[in-house]
Order: C-alpha cells, then structure tokens, then sequence
C-alpha cells in the first residue's frame, strides 16, 4: 500500500506522515500540491491519495476532480485532510467523488477511523 | 472622521447652500455673470476640500505606516532600516512562518526520537514481565534465576537513561513553544497596523462618499465574488456563519445526509 501525502506544508505533510505510520502504513510519498502530486499518480503506483484542499498551483479539488476525470487514476481513494469547512466546499468534495473528509485540526483518532471506513467500504465492494 | 474634516466638510456644504441662494438670486436678476462666476467658486470650492481632504487621509496613513515598529522583534531580528514599514510587516509575518515552522519541525523531532526510547522501555518491561510472573508462581530455574537478576540490573540502568533522554526531549519540546510568544507580539502589532491602516481607509471611503453625494458622482458596486475552488484557509469566527461547519461530526452529519 502506497500511499501520496499532498500539502504545501511540510510539517503537515510530517503530521500525516507519522500518524499513517502509526496506523502502519509506511511506505508514503509527498508532493506540495497538484500540480505536483499528478505526474507521482500517473506512474501508476499510488494506492491512496490523502490531499489537502487549500494549495498554491492545483488545489485539492482541482486535484480530486484530475483524478476523477482519468481513466487510469479515476478509483484510486481519495482522502481531503483541510481547513476548508463551507457547506458548500464538503458538498463540491462529495459531488466530485471524495471517499473521506477530515477537518483540521484533526485527531489521530478521526483520521484513523476516516482510513478505515473507506478500506472498509472498499472491501466491501469487491 | 476627524473633527476637523468634518468641520471642513461642514464649511463646504454651508457654502454649498449659501451659493446655492446666491445663483438663484443671480440667475431671477438677469446677472448670469455672477451667476457663473458662483458656480466656478462652488467647482474651485469642491476640489480644494476634495484635495485637502486626500492630502490629510495622505498624511495621516503615511505617518500611521511611518510610526509602525515591533520595538521587541528588533531586538531579536534587528533593526530593519530605511525599508517600508509594509515591507517590514510582510518580512515579520516571514518571520512567524519561520519561527512555526522551525518550531514544529524541532518538536517533532524530540518526538521522533523519543519514540523508539519508549518503546524499547515498554518491549523491555513486557519482556521482564512474563519472566517476573513466572518467579512469583516459582517456575524459574535457578539458572533462570540468575539470569534474571542480571536483566533486571540492566532493565534498571535503561530505564534510567531512558527517562533522563526522555526529560530533556519534553524539556525541549517546553523550550520550543516560545515562539507563541515571540509570534504573538510580532501578529499583535502587524494587526495594529492593519486595524490603524483600515481605519484610515475608512475615514477616506467616508470623505469619498460624501463628497460623491455632494458631487452627485455615482459608483456602481461589484459584489466580490470569492471562488470556492480556491480555498479560504482555515475558519475564523465559525461559529457566527451557518455556512461553516464546527466540527468533524457535523462534516460527518452532511456527508451522510448525502448518502456517504
């Protein structure tokens, strides 16, 4: 399980890093933003993809949406970790095809229970 | 609005009205010489106090921009010269970057390190735990025995050391936080700045307005229209706007409600 840490912050890319650690996935890559994390998605040997919202370039709906839209990338799962709480921003998430949306600041707690649920769901549909 | 603008202002519109019953006169006595000649003094009139009054919004930013220091920052980042106090202010938000920054990067760090520390600690005393259990139910072997004594020595020696690496990483995850002091200062004052600089901007849209209802000039007003695509950082005062969610739970509740 390769997993790719998207955020312009390196220390919360560190964060995430750790915490999926925890959790016991280790093998991470990191990119600051989309523009960024696209060419890693596209060599094909990313499993999940945990991305921020708000970046400089490609934001992480901008991202999620790219993902979507290509034909190779398009199951890949999709995890938003971000500031950005409007109603309206969670509901343009969903439409877009985001499998779990975490709010910052977060708990390692819900980040853990956001990364179960969707391999849940995942296992659940094969 | 100063008390002196408003006293020019007040003069202009007195002068306004004065010159208003002046034309009319003028105008009912077939002097439209004079009657032209009020109109240019009341135009002549409407640009100097315009003019005046940007002159003194002018002064007033300037000297509020002039005036802006961070006497506590100097002392640690030194003396920024001659640069413009807005320059200045953007190079001390760096400045919190970095210190946050560097701050979070240090803490982690400590914490990196003393991971591994707490768990060799903690493998180590589950280890010794089982072998304990057994010397109380008598299970050991005198061998067992002394082998035992000897790990526990060396058990003890660990846990020494471990605690005292263990201090001095929480000691300086302590020391590390001292940049909410030094950021905070350097935040309080750039928002100083920007509170006094608004308040100038203020006074200014005021001026403008009334000498726009005095000039009878109108402005159409656009509505800024911010992009969600783009992102509006973190929440600020959430609790005042329905539009933004509180909590994980209720981004929880509206994703379910949406059959997630």
């Amino acid at each position: 399980m390769k997993i790719l840490i998207v955020d312009d912050f390196s220390t919360m890319r560190r964060i995430i890093k750790n915490l999926l650690r925890d959790l016991g996935f280790t093998n991470t890559v990191e990119a600051d933003d989309g523009t960024t994390a696209l060419p890693i998605l596209q060599t094909g040997t990313i499993d999940f993809l945990v991305t921020d919202w708000n970046m400089p370039g490609m934001t992480g709906i901008e991202l999620l949406r790219s993902v979507r839209a290509d034909e190779k990338l398009k199951t890949i799962p999709v995890l938003m970790v971000t500031a950005e709480a409007k109603r309206d921003q969670i509901i343009a998430a969903a439409q877009a095809g985001v499998n779990g949306y975490v709010v910052k600041p977060f708990t390692a707690v819900a980040l853990k229970e956001k990364i179960e649920k969707i391999f849940e769901r995942i296992d659940a549909g094969k | 609005m100063s008390d002196s603008s408003k006293l020019r202002l007040g003069e202009f519109e007195a002068q306004v009205k004065d010159g208003a019953v002046d034309l009319i006169n003028r105008i009912e006595t077939g002097d439209f010489a004079g009657a032209i000649k009020v109109i240019q003094d009341l135009s002549e009139a409407r640009h100097n106090n315009f003019y005046n009054e940007v002159g003194y919004l002018t002064r007033s930013l300037h000297d509020a921009i002039r005036d802006f220091k961070v006497d506590s920052v100097d002392q640690i980042v030194g003396q920024v010269e001659g640069a413009s106090k807005i320059t200045d202010a953007t190079d001390r938000l760096n400045y919190v970057i970095d210190m946050t920054n560097s701050a979070a990067n240090t803490t982690m760090d400590m914490v990196d390190s003393s991971v591994p520390v707490a768990s060799q600690l903690q493998d180590q005393a589950r280890d010794l735990r089982k072998d304990w259990g057994r010397l109380i139910q008598r299970d050991l072997t005198p061998a067992e025995f002394r082998e035992l004594y000897k790990r526990i020595d060396v058990f003890l020696q660990t846990t020494d050391e471990s605690a005292t690496t263990l201090h001095a990483n929480l000691n300086a995850i302590l020391l590390e936080q001292g940049y909410q002091d030094l950021t905070g200062q350097v935040i309080t004052r750039v928002t100083e700045l920007i509170r006094d600089v608004e308040e100038k901007l203020v006074h200014l849209v005021a001026v403008a307005g009334r000498v726009d209802s005095i000039s009878g000039m109108e402005h159409e007003s656009e509505d800024a229209e911010i992009d969600d695509t783009k992102g509006h950082g973190p929440a600020i005062n959430s609790d005042n706007n329905p539009e933004v969610l509180n909590s994980q739970d209720e981004v929880d509740d509206l994703l379910s409600s949406l059959g997630f």
